[in-house]
């Protein structure tokens, strides 16, 4: 038997995050000391593991170059260390650090456990870091799962708030059964394939032609559904609102965009290289799925009376117009948008957590009125977002839409851009709702206090959007380049 | 130039936001005097732009090369006009308001945005860029509308927006097709305008596209029957919200249908236009037969533009040098008289906090001086010859006639209706006695009032009088934009008639 060769730099990132976990841990079990060291250290292990990602990226960018394009399949084809799975990491990292900024308030009150918070914000973005890397498709479930409990469990983490509770059961019962619908369709793809990577199986049905791929297309179904549950796609979305009101606010942002982030990857990565052949058969599902996602996430935005919860249908509607980016058949317009929409999201949530103030509990559209007036940062930063989801020019947002508008366009799916575009003017709509409420109503609110950690991940978001909707370049061309293998 | 143009308002945006929010009487003589720098610059490029078809002082810069993006600015004939238009409006603008005080610093600064989104409009040869300002500056007209509107502005200000939202959306998809058939075409993608008008489209393609636009600028314009946000924006918006509403938004459609349809789509642009000529006779009939019953001031002005627009796309699909050119200058001249009679109807409500015809009567002996700049100004809405009005209308129904000839016949009693409905509004208004005790004390207009009107009247009377002064500039790119017509599909222009000679521009003998 021979031992695979180990590249470490493949799962440096993970290690350090593990690591940094661990710590944290133990650290709080020895010294008991302030949430301020273990934030230190949970920050340390997120930059260590950005580091060596740039290390990564350094390293594909030449062996691409040199065409030793198989030195980055790594572990025995387990993982691999390709422009996709770095720029998804990249992002992971990204909101991990402006996530633990954005939940910190949050953190920091729960006392002693707040060391338990961290440790999972921390496990859970190695799990998906893992996943974005994998190649073989039970690494990819073992990703996800990792990611995914820890999620869970930080939905629950104000367990004497019944919301929260409530919230948290829902997430893993419903996010269990999708798994297991994942990894369903895992064995099936294995039934029809012979192969768990991702890699192999492009290999196979590029040398054999298929006469009843009945089993491969089924578990390909399942696949799909089991993913886009974890991506709130549209009919798997029906637990997103309730989490994403009933979650402690401070981490809502975080877990919404990091499952986001590795869900999208993964299916990225799964159709658009591993059964790319068989695109004839799935793409019409996956533009309906989209097309449904945009209907039904902007309709059912606009008559919600919660701000969380209008969030999570606007995170319906945008799973959509991603998934019209992997229509379009590209992974540049995909990860653009993902980079551009999880920063905004985050920072979105930190201004419905600031708003929700300790106790967490109100996050009506009510409690927004007149805040414009009483906290102008707040509700100006919140404007620019919203503005930015929304997809309005001069903000990043607007980029990112136009980029998987022309790919599927381009690809030949007409009817889905035009239902994309008609479904951004009605999420137009409840965008305004919230503008509107913030500005243009005259009642009296109590200011908003805004922790000075928020404050920060605001002017990153915020800086951002504008930066990106202007000179979309910078960050374009280093998507162009994230390619998967 | 046009860069600066573009970006001084934006440059004196920041420079209002840096002042301190408490210092709030410095905020609106700060932005006036930040909104002459540009006006000054505008009247510099008037005085240094040739007469001739070419896009001139154009400016190059790439913005995202893979996607063929560029930043892409030139000016000609068409837009020049209304380049200074919206320079000379956004000062008076912000100089109505006074009344303004709850929060004057962001209204100052949407509104140097605002001005900001629309000179780039005017000035973007790219169509990413075009439509990155096209969008871009309903934000600002949002906020306008929605903070500093009378009662129902959350309605109207939301209906604005979804309303032209809407139409761009699915002008997004067409420009978007017509990246990707470039793409298809040459072999990269490009939005400029140049490059695009040079694609070879299928007749089916093309008519599909000039939907597309076509829908995104007739809401904005808006044609029949697609106005009924106008009436409601017009009436919540403040006096500024709508002078720029009116003299310089609406014409973004009546520019983008001149400037992107009948150049991208030539061979469906002469197919449309008999449809385009119907929707606007309808619109200038049927905006003058609801602007006659209107018992409220605003919502009169409101429907009197849906009337005069009308003229302005008639003009446009006459597809003739006398309609084109009418439909430029006219452009212009509603610009002024539309944005003058807003002004005076802001100044008489802040006088007696109501639009209501029914309020008023007798105002002439109270307010001899705005009565006498009303008149002024509804004369030359109605096209009285010697003011802008009537240069503007005259040519558009002598172009149209000679293409259009049942279309301009009914156009026509749109003036006579303009004069019925803007008389009888007068009539009611200033004639007669004061007999409402609240319009005997009423105070005649302040110097800083007349100053504002007075730019304006002067302007209204030197087109009236001296049309040439702009229609020598705007001939050239009209005359290019039917070289090209004729060029590409079997539709000849017809040879203006005797009629047509007497203001074409060139040959007028006074």
């Amino acid at each position: 038997m021979i031992t695979p060769e180990i590249s470490w730099l493949a799962i440096l990132p993970e290690i350090v995050l593990a690591l940094g976990a661990a710590g944290v841990l133990l650290v709080e079990v020895q010294w008991k000391p302030e949430s301020n060291v273990l934030g230190t250290i949970a920050a340390g292990s997120v930059l260590f593991a950005a580091a060596f990602s740039v290390l990564q990226w350094a390293q594909a960018a030449d062996s691409v170059e040199f065409g030793a394009t198989g030195d980055l399949v790594v572990f025995s084809g387990l993982v691999l260390m390709d422009g996709l799975a770095i720029f998804g990491r990249f992002a992971l990292l990204a909101v991990t650090a402006v996530g633990l900024l954005a939940g910190w308030k949050y953190i920091d009150s729960l006392g002693r456990r707040s060391a338990e918070a961290i440790a999972l914000v921390l496990l859970a973005s190695a799990g998906f870091s893992i996943m974005v890397a994998a190649n073989n498709l039970v690494m990819m479930f073992l990703g996800l799962e990792v990611g995914s409990i820890a999620l869970y469990v930080l939905a629950g983490m104000s367990r004497e708030r019944a919301r929260s509770d409530e919230a948290a059961i829902k997430y893993f019962l419903l996010g269990s059964f999708a798994s297991a619908i994942f990894i369903y369709g895992v064995a099936l793809l294995y039934a029809g394939t012979g192969e768990f990577e991702v890699l192999g199986i492009r290999q196979f049905l590029g040398s054999f032609v298929v006469f009843s791929p009945a089993v491969i297309l089924i578990g390909l179904g399942l696949v799909v559904v089991g993913l886009g549950f974890k991506v709130s796609a549209a009919p798997f979305h029906s637990w997103a609102p309730d989490v994403y009101q009933g979650a402690p606010a401070g981490v809502v942002g975080y877990m919404a965009a990091v499952a986001k982030i590795a869900g999208f990857v993964a299916i990225t990565r799964i159709l658009l290289t591993g059964v790319q052949a068989l695109d004839a058969d799935w793409l019409p599902v996956v533009a309906g799925i989209a097309a449904l996602s945009m209907l039904i996430g902007s309709t059912l935005a606009l008559v919600q009376g919660d701000v969380r919860r209008m969030l999570a249908y606007s995170g319906v509607a945008h799973a959509g117009f991603i998934l019209t980016g992997v229509v379009g058949g590209t992974t540049e317009g995909v990860l653009f948008y993902l980079a551009v929409y999880s920063l905004q999201l985050v920072g979105a949530f930190a201004v419905a957590a600031a708003v929700s103030g300790p106790d967490n509990s109100e996050s009506s559209l009510e409690s927004y009125r007149g805040l414009g007036r009483k906290s102008p940062f707040l509700a100006g930063s919140f404007t620019v977002l919203l503005l930015g989801m929304a997809g309005l020019p001069v903000t990043s947002g607007f980029i990112a839409k136009f980029g998987v508008f022309a790919e599927a366009w381009t690809n030949g799916f007409r009817w889905l851009v035009i239902v994309a575009v008609l479904a951004s003017v009605i999420a137009f709509a409840f965008y305004l709702r919230i503008i509107v409420a913030m500005y243009m109503d005259e009642s009296e609110v109590p200011a908003v206090d805004v922790p000075p950690t928020s404050r920060w991940v605001l002017i990153v978001a915020v800086g951002t959007t504008i930066l990106w909707g202007i000179l979309p370049g910078s960050l374009l061309s280093l998507a162009a380049d994230a390619l998967p293998l | 130039m046009l860069t600066w143009l573009v970006l001084l308002p934006v440059a004196g945006a920041i420079v209002v936001l840096l002042t301190p929010r408490a210092r709030q009487e410095l905020h609106l003589p700060l932005g006036i005097a930040l909104s002459i720098l540009p006006l000054g610059l505008a009247l510099y490029v008037f005085g240094v732009f040739e007469p001739q078809a070419q896009m001139q002082m154009t400016e190059l810069h790439t913005w995202y090369e893979p996607w063929g993006i560029t930043w892409n600015l030139g000016i000609d004939g068409i837009s020049m006009p209304m380049v200074v238009l919206t320079t000379i409006l956004v000062p008076v603008a912000l100089g109505a308001s006074t009344k303004i005080t709850t929060r004057t610093k962001e209204f100052v600064v949407y509104t140097l945005l605002l001005e900001a989104g629309m000179i780039g409009v005017f000035v973007s040869l790219d169509l990413f860029l075009f439509f990155v300002f096209f969008e871009a500056i309903l934000i600002p007209m949002y906020f306008i509308i929605g903070i500093w509107g009378s009662e129902r502005r959350i309605y109207a200000a939301m209906k604005f927006f979804i309303y032209t939202a809407f139409g761009s959306a699915l002008m997004l998809a067409g420009i978007i097709a017509l990246a990707v058939l470039h793409n298809e075409q040459v072999g990269s993608p490009s939005f400029a305008l140049a490059d695009l008008s040079g694609l070879d489209l299928s007749i089916g393609a093309e008519r599909w596209l000039f939907a597309a636009f076509a829908l995104a600028f007739a809401i904005k314009v808006p044609v029949f029957p697609l106005h009924t946000w106008l009436p409601d924006a017009h009436t919540e918006a403040p006096t500024a919200g709508s002078i720029l509403l009116a003299g310089v938004m609406l014409k973004l459609g009546t520019y983008g249908l001149l400037r992107f349809n009948l150049l991208l789509f030539p061979e469906a642009s002469v197919d449309a236009i008999w449809i385009m000529g119907i929707l606007a006779v309808i619109g200038i009939v049927y905006g003058a037969a609801v602007a006659i019953v209107q018992p409220d001031l605003k919502k009169l002005v409101a429907y009197s533009s849906v009337s005069h627009l009308g003229f302005i796309v008639l003009g446009t699909f006459a597809l003739t040098s006398g309609g084109l050119q009418g439909a430029v200058i006219q452009n212009v001249n509603h610009g002024l008289t539309t944005g003058a009679l807003f002004l005076l109807v802001g100044m008489i409500y802040e006088r007696r906090h109501t639009k209501q015809i029914s309020e008023f009567g007798g105002l002439q002996k109270v307010m001899p001086v705005f009565a006498g700049f009303f008149l002024f100004m509804i004369f030359a809405s109605i096209g009285l010859p010697g003011l802008n009005g009537f240069v503007g209308e005259f040519l558009v129904l002598i172009g149209s006639f000679t293409t259009l000839p049942t279309l301009a016949i009914i156009a026509a009693s749109g003036v006579i209706l303009a004069a019925i409905y803007l008389l009888w509004a007068y009539e009611r208004v200033f004639t007669g006695v004061p007999d409402k005790e609240e319009n005997e004390t009423l105070t005649d207009l302040s110097v800083r009032e007349v100053s504002l009107l007075a730019p304006l009247a002067t302007l209204v009377l030197l087109l009236g009088l001296y049309p040439n002064i702009l229609l020598d500039k705007i001939a050239p790119s009209t005359e290019a934009i039917l070289d090209r017509i004729e060029a590409s599909t079997d539709y000849v222009v017809p040879p203006p008639g005797r009629l047509g000679d007497v203001f074409v521009a060139g040959e007028e003998d006074e």
